[in-house]
């Protein structure tokens, strides 16, 4: 089991849940599982460069991207680069 | 009962509900709902009243949103999504388009890149309309600073199998079998920024009207000037440089009333997005785009003022518009001007509809 907290942007297309436990192998499974999976990935799996994805204190898209694996991971955190000025 | 006007003012960083009394004079801005995601375009069903929004995210990407409850809930679609054969993905929602009367639950969505949808679930589910997507002379469209953008899909009330849509830069396209297939109507249409200024296609339409009352004539307004048809587009007659300093812009208002009026917001130059002389006015013509002449009383001046393609309204008794510093402005009294907010974010898009209490 892995807990994906997302941020609040997406929390307020899923009812205002911000955590979701979930069972997955890899991060793409586990996004897939979200109710605002459509949100996250295009239609090819993939994730905007505008958006990080870290389990536990890793970057996801250095291991694989969607296809980085669980094993272990306690949680993954989304979050959207917003910020420019 | 009093009766009002709702505005739907679609912004940068969500949609606000302008609530204005009858003489446009008093308003309460509500808001933002959607907050954080940039509202392109927000209709207000009349066949239902439920509200639509084309809502778009860098990060999270487009979406049509639709709420039955006056914008207290929304409900997303399904992924808008493109068969994989297509090689295309979709990268922005533009514009919401109400079916006819006859056709409940009907609804069409237009998209970058070049793309036309259509929803048989009263937007629960959207499909690609193939005659867009595979039309023979797509390799000729092209993308402006907005994108491949379908900014303009007009319906004709006589003729259920009539239909136009607008693409930055491909032009108009016309239907006549209910969008099975398409042909360009750009005839005398201008596209100086090609080697070939009057093309088949490539035409930068940034918006296009039907006339209600009077299906046959469409105005537009173009990269290249100011444009008015009385055949469903079959030719075009060319109206600036007769009392409007320019014949660029983005928006154009027209009366549902009187086929003859005709409202635009002219900008400087495609180089200079601000009006001509440093002022921000709208331009009526009351004789078909013979004449034209300016509408500025109650706006500000000097000003360095933007208006988007979509961020102009008008009804029977009003015209409305926003910009892009945040002013929502509406027409009082006949001619004056009111500004009835301020400081909203960038204005992206302006719906109106009448409201009772």
């Amino acid at each position: 089991m892995v807990q994906v907290v997302v941020p609040s942007i997406l929390a307020a297309q899923a009812e205002g849940r911000r955590r979701f436990d979930v069972e997955a192998e890899t991060v793409g499974e586990a996004l897939r599982a979200l109710p605002v999976a459509d949100l996250l990935l295009n239609e090819r799996g993939e994730w905007s460069s505008n958006l990080h994805v870290y389990v536990d204190e890793t970057d996801a898209s250095e291991r694989g991207g969607p296809a980085c694996p669980l094993t272990g991971a306690r949680e993954i955190r989304i979050v959207a680069a917003l910020s420019g000025g | 009962m009093a009766i009002g006007v709702l505005a739907l003012v679609g912004t940068r960083w969500g949609l606000f509900t302008l609530w204005g009394d009858s003489n446009r004079r008093g308003w309460r801005v509500d808001g933002p709902l959607l907050d954080g995601w940039g509202v392109y375009h927000a209709i207000v069903d009349a066949r239902d009243g439920s509200f639509y929004a084309a809502a778009n995210h860098i990060v999270y990407g487009p979406t049509v949103q639709r709420s039955a409850d006056g914008g207290r809930t929304w409900k997303r679609s399904k992924k808008i999504g493109l068969p994989a054969w297509s090689g295309l993905t979709v990268n922005a929602a533009w514009h919401i388009e109400p079916g006819l009367p006859q056709q409940p639950g009907t609804l069409y969505l237009g998209a970058d890149p070049g793309l036309l949808f259509r929803s048989d679930d009263a937007g629960e589910t959207w499909e690609p309309n193939r005659g867009i997507l595979e039309h023979p002379t797509r390799d000729r469209w092209f993308p402006g600073r907005g994108g491949l953008c379908c900014d303009s899909i007009q319906l004709d009330p006589g003729d259920p199998q009539r239909m136009y849509v607008c693409i930055t830069a491909a032009g108009t396209l016309r239907s006549d079998d209910g969008g099975q297939t398409w042909v360009p109507v750009n005839t005398n249409v201008a596209a100086d920024y090609l080697p070939s200024p009057y093309p088949e296609i490539g035409q930068c339409v940034h918006k296009l009207l039907l006339h209600p009352a009077r299906p046959e004539r469409l105005w537009q307004q173009n990269h290249c000037g100011v444009y008015r048809s009385d055949n469903c587009g079959n030719s075009w007659e060319r109206l600036d440089g007769n009392g409007l300093p320019s014949g660029f812009g983005f928006p154009i208002m027209i009366d549902p009333r009187d086929p003859d009026k005709a409202f635009v917001i002219p900008e400087k130059s495609h180089e200079y997005h601000y009006g001509p002389n440093d002022r921000l006015a709208v331009y009526r013509t009351r004789d078909a785009g013979q004449t034209w002449e300016e509408m500025s009383d109650g706006l500000p001046g000097p000003a360095w003022v933007t208006v988007l393609r979509e961020a102009s309204a008008s009804d029977a008794d009003s015209l409305y518009f926003g910009t892009q510093n945040g002013s929502f402005f509406a027409l009082a009294d006949g001619d004056t001007w009111v500004e009835a907010a301020r400081n909203l974010p960038p204005v992206l898009s302006v719906e109106v509809t009448q409201w009772s209490r």
